[in-house]
C-alpha cells in the first residue's frame, strides 16, 4: 500500500476534526473571557494585531508540523531564525540587491541547514532530537560569527515593508496564510504529503510498502528549514535588523502550538489546520495577558497552565471520541 | 578576522589558552557575561585594544549567561596561574563564589560592569540605577511632570532589570503627576518589544504619553511599533545603553533619548586596574564611570 487508502485517510481526518473541536472550544472560552474582562479585545484593530503577532510562530509551527508528522522533532528552528535573519539583513542594505535576493537567501540558508539536519538524521542515524539540538547550538554560533555579535542594521525599506500592511491586512499574516494553504494542500493531495503520515504512523509498514522512508524524512527537515528561513526574513523585516540573538525559545513555542493543535509527538496524526488553531490560541493568550496587564511573573505561570490545560482537555476529548468508536 | 578565530577558539574549547604561552608580559584571564550581547562585545573590544597598548595578554572566555560556567572559567584561570582576573559577572549571588575562589587563591580580581556580593579586589563599572533615573527624569522634564508612562523591563530578576526599575520608580515617586500605566517585561528583546507595544497601544490608547525602555533594543522595538501605528509623534520614547542603532535613531529624531553607558571606558578601566594590581600599584577600590543622557543636541559627540 504505497499511500493510505481513501477511507483510512477520511477516518484520520475525522479524528483530527474531533481533536480540533476541543481546541476550538478552548479558544472560544478564552476569547469570551477576555472579551468580558476587556471589551477592546474584540476590536478590529486588536484582532489584526493578534494575527500579525502570531505570523512568525505560525510559519515555524507549520514547518515543524511536517517534521512531527514523520515522527521526528526539530529543535533548531529558533537558531535558524537568527541565522537566516542575519543572512537576509546582510544582503538587504539599501540599494545593494533587489528585494528577491535577501528573501531567497534567507529561505535557502534555512533549507540548507534543514538539509544538514536531514542528512545527519537519515544518513548518520543520529536521533532527530540530538541532531537538531546540535544544529540549534551550532546555528546560534554561526549567527554570531556572521554578525560579529552585533545586530545587522541599515535595512532597505523595501524589505521592512514586508512586515507592513496591505489594505489593512498584515503582510506577515498573508504569508502565513499562503504557507498554510500550500502545506495543507501538499499534505492532502501530493504523494509526498501522504508519505509523511505513513512514515510517522508506522515506519516499518511504510518501508515494507516500498516508501523511501529516509528520503521522506529528509524532505520534512528541508521543508521545515526553508520555512524557518522564511520566518527569519519576516522577523528581520519586523524588527528592521538581523539579530544574532533573535528567536531564542521559538522552537518550543512552535512545537507547543503544534501539539495543542492535535498533532501527535509520536507522529502520523495531525495537520496544518489544527496547528493554526494552536498558534492562534497561544497568540490570544499572550495578547490578552498584556491587555489585562497581568504582572510578568504571573504571565509565565498562566501561559504554562493554559498550554497544559488545552492539551489535556484535547486529549480527554480524543479518548472520549475513541470510546465512542469514532 | 584574527579576533574572530580567537573568539571561535575560546567559544569552542570554553577554556584555556590558545597556543603556547608567551613568556613576556602579564596574563589576565577575562570571563565575560555573554558575548552575544552587543554591550559585552564593546567591553571586550575595549579590553582587547587596551591590552594591546599595554602589552598585556588576555585570555577571554564567554560565560554565556551561566554563573556556573563562570565559576569553572575562574577555576581554570587559577589553575593556569594567571596574574589577574577580570570578571564581568552574570549574577550578584551566583557569580560570587568565582570572586571568592580567586581571592582565596591570592589572585587579584576586578569586577567590571556589574557587582557581586563578594567584594572583589577592585570594581570598575556604573551604577545601573543612575541610568534609569536619568532616562525617567528626562521624560518627567519633557512632560512637565504630568501624563501616563509605560515602562518596558528587562529580563525579570537580573541585576540590571532590578536596578533600572528601582531607579525609574524613584523618579516616579518624586513626580506624582506621572502615572505608571503598566510595567511589563520584553526580556531585552526587540521582537518581543514590538509585540508588547502593539498590545499596549490597544490597551491604553491615547493615555500613553511616554515609554521608558530599560535597554535600547526594546526602545527600538517600541519606536517601530509606534511608527507603524502612526503614533510616534505624540509619544516620547527613551532607552538605555546607547547602542549604534539607537544613536542613529536619536540623530534622525526617531528616538527621543538614550542613556550612554561607557562600555569602552569600563573595559579600559578594568584592564588598567588589573594591571596596576599585578604591579602592586595603588588602585581605587571602586571606580564609577558615569552615565550620560544622549539627546539630539549632543548625539554628535557619541557617533563615531
Amino acid at each position: 500500500m504505497p499511500c493510505p487508502s481513501d477511507t483510512s485517510f477520511r477516518k484520520r481526518w475525522s479524528e483530527i476534526v474531533a481533536g480540533r473541536l476541543g481546541i476550538v472550544i478552548a479558544l472560544i472560552v478564552i476569547a469570551a473571557v477576555l472579551a468580558l474582562l476587556k471589551p477592546h479585545f474584540l476590536s478590529a484593530a486588536n484582532l489584526t494585531n493578534v494575527v500579525r503577532q502570531v505570523s512568525i510562530n505560525g510559519i515555524l509551527a507549520v514547518g515543524v508540523t511536517v517534521v512531527l508528522l514523520t515522527g521526528g522533532v526539530d529543535l533548531s528552528l529558533g537558531s535558524l531564525v537568527a541565522v537566516t535573519g542575519v543572512v537576509a539583513a546582510h544582503l538587504a542594505h539599501p540599494g545593494a540587491f533587489p528585494l528577491a535576493v535577501p528573501i531567497a537567501a534567507g529561505v535557502l540558508a534555512g533549507a540548507a541547514c534543514g538539509a544538514v539536519n536531514g542528512v545527519v538524521v537519515t544518513r548518520c542515524g543520529v536521533p532527530s532530537f540530538i541532531a537538531t539540538l546540535g544544529m540549534m547550538t551550532a546555528a546560534r554560533g554561526l549567527a554570531l560569527v556572521l554578525s560579529n555579535g552585533r545586530p545587522v542594521s541599515n535595512m532597505s525599506p523595501s524589505l521592512t515593508k514586508l512586515a507592513g500592511d496591505v489594505g489593512g491586512v498584515p503582510i506577515p499574516a498573508m504569508i502565513l496564510a499562503a504557507v498554510a494553504l500550500c502545506v495543507a494542500w501538499m499534505l492532502r493531495n501530493l504523494r509526498l504529503g501522504r508519505y509523511f503520515y505513513a512514515v510517522g504512523g508506522n515506519e516499518l509498514a511504510a518501508r515494507a510498502a516500498g516508501i523511501r522512508v529516509q528520503a521522506v524524512k529528509f524532505a520534512a527537515f528541508v521543508l521545515c528549514g526553508a520555512l524557518s528561513g522564511l520566518a527569519g526574513v519576516v522577523l528581520a523585516a519586523r524588527i528592521t535588523t538581523g539579530q544574532p540573538n533573535a528567536g531564542v525559545g521559538y522552537e518550543l513555542d512552535a512545537i507547543a502550538a503544534v501539539v495543542i493543535g492535535g498533532t501527535r509527538l509520536s507522529g502520523g496524526v495531525g495537520g496544518v489546520w489544527g496547528t493554526l488553531l494552536g498558534v492562534l490560541l497561544m497568540g490570544v493568550i499572550g495578547n490578552g495577558l498584556d491587555l489585562l496587564n497581568v504582572p510578568s511573573y504571573y504571565q509565565q505561570i498562566v501561559k504554562g497552565v493554559i498550554i497544559i490545560g488545552a492539551v489535556w482537555f484535547d486529549r480527554c476529548h480524543q479518548s472520549a471520541g475513541k470510546e465512542r468508536g469514532v | 578576522m584574527r579576533k574572530l578565530c580567537v573568539l571561535a577558539l575560546a567559544v569552542l574549547c570554553g577554556c584555556g589558552r590558545s597556543g603556547a604561552p608567551e613568556a613576556q608580559g602579564p596574563v589576565i584571564g577575562v570571563s565575560l557575561l555573554n558575548l552575544s550581547n552587543e554591550f559585552v562585545v564593546t567591553l571586550r573590544d575595549a579590553m582587547d585594544a587596551r591590552a594591546k597598548e599595554l602589552g598585556v595578554r588576555l585570555i577571554i572566555n564567554d560565560g554565556q549567561r551561566s554563573p556556573e560556567r563562570q565559576v569553572q572559567q575562574v577555576e581554570t584561570f587559577i589553575a593556569q596561574k594567571v596574574d589577574a582576573i577580570i570578571l564581568n559577572p552574570c549574577e550578584v549571588e551566583a557569580s560570587s563564589s568565582a570572586v571568592q575562589k580567586a581571592l582565596d587563591a591570592g589572585i587579584p580580581i576586578v569586577n567590571v560592569n556589574s557587582e557581586t556580593r563578594a567584594v572583589p579586589t577592585a570594581f570598575v563599572g556604573s551604577r545601573d540605577e543612575e541610568s534609569a533615573r536619568l532616562g525617567m527624569a528626562y521624560i518627567a522634564d519633557r512632560l512637565k511632570g504630568e501624563g501616563g508612562v509605560l515602562m518596558m523591563e528587562g529580563y525579570m530578576g537580573q541585576a540590571a532589570q532590578l536596578k533600572r526599575s528601582a531607579g525609574a520608580i524613584e523618579v516616579l515617586k518624586k513626580t506624582p503627576g506621572l502615572k505608571l500605566l503598566a510595567a511589563q517585561t520584553a526580556e531585552w528583546d526587540r521582537a518581543k518589544a514590538v509585540t508588547l507595544m502593539e498590545n499596549w497601544l490597544q490597551a491604553y490608547g491615547t493615555s500613553i504619553r511616554a515609554v521608558f525602555a530599560q535597554n535600547d533594543e526594546m526602545a527600538m522595538g517600541v519606536v517601530l511599533a509606534l511608527e507603524r501605528a502612526g503614533r510616534k509623534k505624540d509619544i516620547i520614547v527613551v532607552g538605555v545603553d546607547a547602542i549604534a542603532d539607537a544613536l542613529q535613531a536619536v540623530r534622525d529624531g526617531r528616538l527621543d533619548a538614550t542613556v550612554f553607558q561607557d562600555g569602552k571606558g569600563q573595559g579600559r578601566g578594568a584592564v588598567d586596574a588589573a594591571l596596576k594590581l599585578v604591579r602592586k600599584a595603588p588602585v581605587e577600590k571602586e571606580t564609577f564611570i558615569p552615565f550620560q543622557l544622549v539627546t539630539k543636541e549632543n548625539v554628535a559627540n557619541f557617533l563615531k
